[in-house]
């Protein structure tokens, strides 16, 4: 059985890792800063979030901090998931590849004007 | 109501994955269905799910269980391990439905082994066509000119005058009515038995279309003035005959009208045998015209039968010794002597040194009385007369006992049985149970006893009629219509075990 590979890194568990840089966040939550970051254009369905979440978790990219309330949402309890510094460093690197990506487009000049 | 729906789609996950994360997938659903509320979110949560569920049920079977990568990252010694790749025990549904599935195949596989198929059953019976007529072949293919070369051998070493009759037909052209012998045993029906005795050789010079022939009054005359004659001349009981006459005679006012020759043939047939329920006594319409001769076989399919029968070691299916020495010969007809003496002698030699002997007629669909006389010979110690309804004792009705260097005289000797065992193989079974030689384990034999010789009365009908039968020396009755009983009634295909079970205890004591 072939295993999860997360090299490279798919775009939904990259989007996992940054939604969870600034705070804990459980699925729901995830899923909502995900929306939020890519202007509602990734809307992370439970299939995908979860075993994205699984394979983060398998390689210790992201570890679950115990079950909790959330006030905003009612009475059930929840598990939340935080970013390690494994995964932190993945991002970053992750961040990185895809800015000298954006340089090589700029010297390119595929952009436009604007956002030269 | 959703939430159920999309409870029941998370089902489609790999249980694992159900385990782990089910319940927060649920708990994410209600999240999103709580703030998405209205026509076109809930439309596009949806479609969200559906397209999520797209997406990532295959992934999450492709990639499996982290039990099983786990497991199989693990070192492997060469002792064996065991690992459990399902947590969650089986559901209940699916213990009902695996239980239900093993019975039927369980079933479906004890059907089939009691079956043992359509090959087989036609490959016997194309094997029986070429060996002798009692089968029920259909009128196609070069078995016939095998079935009437049999017919006309069977007469010749029954000792009937056929080279007789066909000078006398020779030398009387005139005469609307030639002869040619209906092979022993016919029970089949009458365009069968017609076909049978047309050899292919000859097709070619037979008229074989098959014009309805509309019968008219002067044929219907013609015809039953013919059988009459036919029955007070060649009818071996005259009194019968008579009362056969009467009854043809009474129902004169029954065949106005009758148009078609089957249906003609099956009312003088029924009409006869009324009276003398003698089933190889009847009348036979052929739509194609009847051989004006009877015909000979030619040499070559002489040489094909000869050649047929060696290529299928003479029907001696097997030859074996069972356990605690007993001997067993499963024999599936009883072949011309002229031909098969040799192997016969084999296979007996093969079996003298055994204490009992197993004779296996399950699917023994008989042959030739002087085979029958030639294996019988071998289980005596002095000549002994074996009863055959078929012909008048010859020479050949004694057996040739006893057989130089045979110990198998004095030896118990067990019959199987079936409702296949026809004929000859009939015979064999109802002497050796009247001379209380042998023990029939097995079924109630097929009920198929007497021969009609084949009189010829026009181009389209002709009539079997028997013409001997010989005193039996044990009863009033053989087993014509009824079969020979045996004396241990068990399942064809129990038989071989329960014979083997008899013999074992004789022995042991």
């Amino acid at each position: 059985m072939p295993k999860r590979k997360l090299d490279p890194l798919p775009s939904a568990a990259f989007q996992i890792l940054l939604a969870l840089a600034d705070e804990d966040l459980h699925g729901y939550g995830i899923m909502r800063q995900v929306a939020e970051q890519t202007c509602n254009r990734m809307r992370l369905g439970p299939g995908t979030l979860y075993s994205s979440i699984q394979s983060l978790l398998a390689e210790k990219l992201i570890e679950e901090v115990g079950l909790r309330e959330d006030e905003k949402l009612g009475q059930e309890r929840r598990r939340y998931y935080r970013l390690t510094s494994a995964g932190r460093k993945l991002a970053r690197s992750e961040a990185e590849r895809l800015a000298d990506l954006l340089r090589v487009a700029r010297v390119k000049k595929i952009f436009r004007g604007e956002y030269v | 109501m959703s939430d159920k729906v999309y409870s029941w789609l998370l089902r489609l996950y790999p249980s694992h994955f159900r385990q782990a994360y089910g319940e927060e997938a649920r708990q994410l659903f209600r999240d999103r269905a709580r703030a998405e509320k209205g026509f076109l979110p809930a439309v596009r949560l949806w479609l969200d799910l559906l397209v999520d569920l797209a997406i990532s049920l295959p992934r999450e079977y492709r990639y499996g269980q982290p039990q099983v990568q786990a497991a199989t990252r693990q070192p492997v010694e060469a002792s064996p391990s065991f690992h459990v790749l399902e947590v969650e025990p089986p559901r209940f549904g699916a213990l009902f439905l695996g239980g239900l599935f093993s019975l039927v195949a369980l079933y479906g596989i004890s059907v089939l082994f009691s079956h043992p198929g359509e090959y087989r059953r036609d490959a016997a019976s194309f094997s029986q066509r070429q060996t002798q007529v009692d089968t029920r072949p259909s009128p196609s293919g070069p078995a016939v000119s095998h079935a009437a070369t049999t017919a006309y051998k069977r007469m010749a070493a029954s000792g009937q005058p056929v080279d007789a009759r066909l000078r006398a037909d020779a030398s009387n052209p005139s005469d609307s009515q030639s002869k040619a012998p209906l092979p022993v045993g016919q029970t089949s029906s009458p365009q069968e038995q017609v076909s049978q005795l047309m050899p292919q050789s000859a097709n070619h010079s037979i008229n074989r279309v098959a014009e309805e022939v509309k019968l008219d009054a002067a044929e219907r005359q013609l015809v039953l003035n013919t059988v009459i004659k036919n029955l007070k001349e060649h009818y071996f009981d005259p009194e019968v005959a008579r009362k056969a006459t009467n009854e043809l005679l009474g129902h004169q006012h029954d065949y106005d009208g009758v148009m078609e020759g089957a249906t003609f043939a099956r009312l003088l047939t029924g009409l006869i045998r009324e009276v003398s329920h003698d089933r190889h006594l009847e009348v036979v319409y052929s739509q194609s015209r009847l051989p004006a001769q009877p015909l000979t076989p030619t040499p070559e399919a002489l040489a094909r039968y000869q050649q047929r029968l060696q290529q299928e070691n003479c029907t001696f299916e097997k030859v074996a010794i069972l356990p605690h020495n007993v001997g067993y010969l499963k024999l599936n007809s009883f072949p011309e002597p002229s031909i098969c003496r040799q192997t016969a002698m084999a296979a007996m030699a093969a079996l003298n040194q055994a204490k009992a002997i197993i004779f296996d007629l399950r699917d023994n669909g008989g042959g030739f009385a002087p085979m029958v006389s030639f294996i019988a010979a071998y289980l005596f110690d002095h000549p002994e007369y074996l009863y055959d309804p078929r012909v008048s004792p010859t020479q050949q009705s004694w057996t040739r006992s006893p057989v130089p260097g045979n110990k198998l005289a004095d030896k118990p000797v067990y019959v199987l049985t079936s409702t296949s065992t026809v004929s000859a193989a009939e015979q064999f079974c109802y002497d050796l149970k009247m001379l209380k030689r042998a023990t029939l384990v097995g079924e109630r034999t097929r009920g198929s006893a007497h021969a009609g010789i084949w009189y010829r009365i026009d181009d389209h009908f002709g009539m079997g009629i028997p013409e001997t039968r010989p005193v039996n020396p044990f009863s009033k009755t053989d087993w014509e219509g009824t079969g020979v009983e045996p004396d241990v009634k068990v399942k064809a295909v129990d038989a071989l075990v329960t014979a083997e079970k008899l013999a074992e205890r004789k022995l042991r004591r």
